[in-house]
């Protein structure tokens, strides 16, 4: 390739790498915390009552006596403590058969809301979705998604020609500029697969609402929404009211799926229309052992079967629908896979860290030292930190809010934290010298996730260790403790083995000599 | 600002190259609406990193437009707006 042409290769890289690089640092980070959403619902919630819940079908009809809207549509989750949520006045509401008390009476257990904290902040960045057709911060991710692939073609296209050499270039001796380039590369090339699948999957579900106006203002005209309904639903919505009838059990319904789909475990059941005759649900799962895992039997409320949608029948678009979902959240291939997909996320962070601060120090070794890059090598500093640090911030939250008198109002009390860790760090970094504050906070961070794990033994004694779930998420705080550590004690290393860049003092202001980078020496 | 331009433009063109695609296939576009829009993602990525190489703006601007216009006359001579699926 000629070097002007491959130059402007690298711009593009370096620019789409730069302009999506912290927003996707914040959701690399939130998204391999929320590869465990599943595990961390349950680390999130009070010790269950030692009193024996509600049967699930008792707490069904208990449920729609108190709220009769539920009745229309809701979601039921199965398990020891069973649970619904549904929509009442435009707000979802989550209640478990805990809630119903001996007396019958409903009362409601102070929650917590992290995992879908966690979740909002890793695909809309937890900008609130509003009530519109389109949700900004979800759209948003869309269009930064766009560009990291932009960034990830390019990068392949330079990359392609010497990959195998940079396969073997990690080295720790000489040019320590050129391992942490090294390290880029290396983490770039080895997750390449992975990140084009978020990329691409991350911009089809961020996009989905721009995509489809598009396709249809340009293609397929007003006929492509309801062509969209048809191919995405499982069944329609009920159109009118039916004779009340008395539902069948709920464990019925599940052998009914089962027999359907052997091998199907349940995940949710949507029920439409509950106690109507014109009403159906859903029994939604996966089958293991594929990787479109995902599954549906709809059943009328006599437990006819309606449809059946599984890996071994369904058509196009549900076997390619099913296979984005997967791929994207890691869910298909048991606890070894969502570790990979945790660890892979991690790296991503890294990916995007290095890459901005390695743009930061080139540029200035070529033009002088610059305000640009000074800039945004601090904004990098301060968003990877005030982010790694709010995250920490609110677990803590969440965990003793819960056992605290401000139990009550720990759903907002975890979001404000993260952003009262996250706003001063940012503006700490814009003023501090980047060298001592990386270094300062780099100190302070393992103890932040360190203290997670510690607070769920200390509040909590044997569940923190006792339940799967529990355990699996303080462990994982406590590998993201030592992950930070290991961080740490490289940055210490750094410093120690070369000079620092003079971006890293804070030397930008004085006559300091132009810099050249030993790479550029040699 | 330029790549803002050059990304907005490459959008369109992606889905009515896409949708062009989908009017030389002999299957109904109806069947395969999830793959469509993998390969409208896929396609603007691509279209978006080839439209910012140039060195010069204004060539490449206009042959998006130009790309846009003729991908959308294409589209008026087949039957995909408001025909069937």
């Amino acid at each position: 390739m000629k070097a002007d042409r491959l130059r402007r290769f690298i711009d593009v890289h370096a620019w789409a790498g730069m302009i999506s690089g912290l927003i996707l640092f914040v959701a690399f980070f939130a998204g391999a915390i929320n590869v465990f959403h599943h595990e961390l619902h349950h680390w999130q919630a009070l010790p269950a009552e030692r009193v024996q819940p509600l049967d699930q079908d008792v707490f069904l009809e208990r449920l729609i006596q108190r709220f009769p809207s539920a009745a229309e549509r809701l979601f039921f989750q199965p398990g020891d403590d069973p649970a619904a949520m549904w929509k009442q006045d435009g707000e979802w509401r989550t209640a478990y058969a805990s809630n119903f008390v001996t007396g019958g009476d409903f009362v409601e257990q102070p929650s917590s809301e992290l995992a879908d904290f966690i979740n909002q902040l890793h695909y809309q960045l937890a900008i609130p979705a509003g009530g519109g057709l389109l949700n900004i911060g979800m759209t948003l991710m869309g269009f930064i998604a766009v560009l990291y692939g932009v960034a990830l073609f390019s990068g392949l296209v330079i990359h392609w020609p010497k990959i195998g050499k940079e396969l073997l270039a990690l080295r720790h001796q000489g040019n320590v500029r050129r391992y942490w380039k090294n390290l880029h590369n290396l983490i770039g090339v080895v997750s390449l697969p992975f990140h084009l699948i978020m990329s691409i999957t991350g911009a089809a579900m961020g996009l989905f609402t721009v995509m489809a106006v598009l396709l249809g203002a340009l293609v397929f005209g007003p006929q492509l929404q309801g062509v969209i309904a048809e191919e995405t639903e499982v069944w329609p919505a009920p159109q009118a009211v039916g004779e009340p009838l008395k539902m069948s059990l709920m464990a019925d319904y599940l052998s009914a799926a089962r027999h359907e789909v052997p091998g199907l475990e349940v995940a949710w059941v949507e029920v439409r229309g509950y106690g109507d005759s014109q009403g159906w649900l859903d029994v939604a799962g996966s089958v293991p052992g594929y990787l479109g895992h995902h599954a549906h039997v709809v059943l009328d409320p006599m437990l006819k079967p309606l449809r059946v949608i599984s890996p071994a029948s369904r058509n196009l678009n549900q076997a390619s629908l099913s296979p984005v979902y997967s791929l994207h959240f890691g869910d298909y291939g048991g606890l070894p896979l969502k570790l990979m997909y945790f660890v892979l996320g991690l790296l991503g962070c890294l990916l995007f860290v290095s890459g901005n601060i390695l743009w930061c120090e080139r540029r200035s070794d070529r033009t002088g030292p610059s305000r640009a890059s000074a800039f945004l090598l601090r904004l990098t500093l301060g968003v990877c930190v005030g982010v790694v640090s709010g995250v920490a911030v609110s677990f803590w939250v969440s965990k003793a809010g819960l056992h605290s008198p401000l139990a009550e109002q720990v759903l907002w009390l975890e979001r404000l934290v993260f952003l009262l860790v996250l706003v001063p760090l940012v503006a700490w970094s814009l003023r501090a010298s980047p060298l001592r504050f990386s270094a300062q906070w780099l100190r302070i961070m393992p103890w932040l996730y360190l203290a997670i794990p510690l607070l769920s033994v200390l509040l909590e004694g044997g569940r923190a260790w006792r339940e799967g779930d529990v355990l699996l998420v303080n462990l994982l705080m406590l590998a993201m403790a030592g992950i930070l550590w290991i961080v740490s004690r490289h940055f210490r290393k750094r410093v120690r083995l070369a000079e620092p860049h003079p971006l890293w003092v804070g030397r930008l202001s004085d006559d300091h000599p132009r810099h050249l980078a030993d790479a550029e020496l040699e | 600002m330029r790549v803002l331009a050059v990304v907005l433009l490459s959008l369109p063109l992606s889905v009515m190259l896409v949708g062009l695609l989908a009017a030389a296939l002999p299957v109904p576009w109806s069947s395969w609406l999830v793959l469509m829009l993998l390969l409208v993602v896929a396609l603007w990525m691509v279209l978006g990193l080839l439209s910012t190489l140039s060195e010069r703006a204004w060539p490449v601007m206009a042959g998006l437009v130009a790309g846009n216009g003729v991908a959308a006359l294409l589209l008026q001579t087949t039957s995909l707006y408001g025909g069937g699926s």
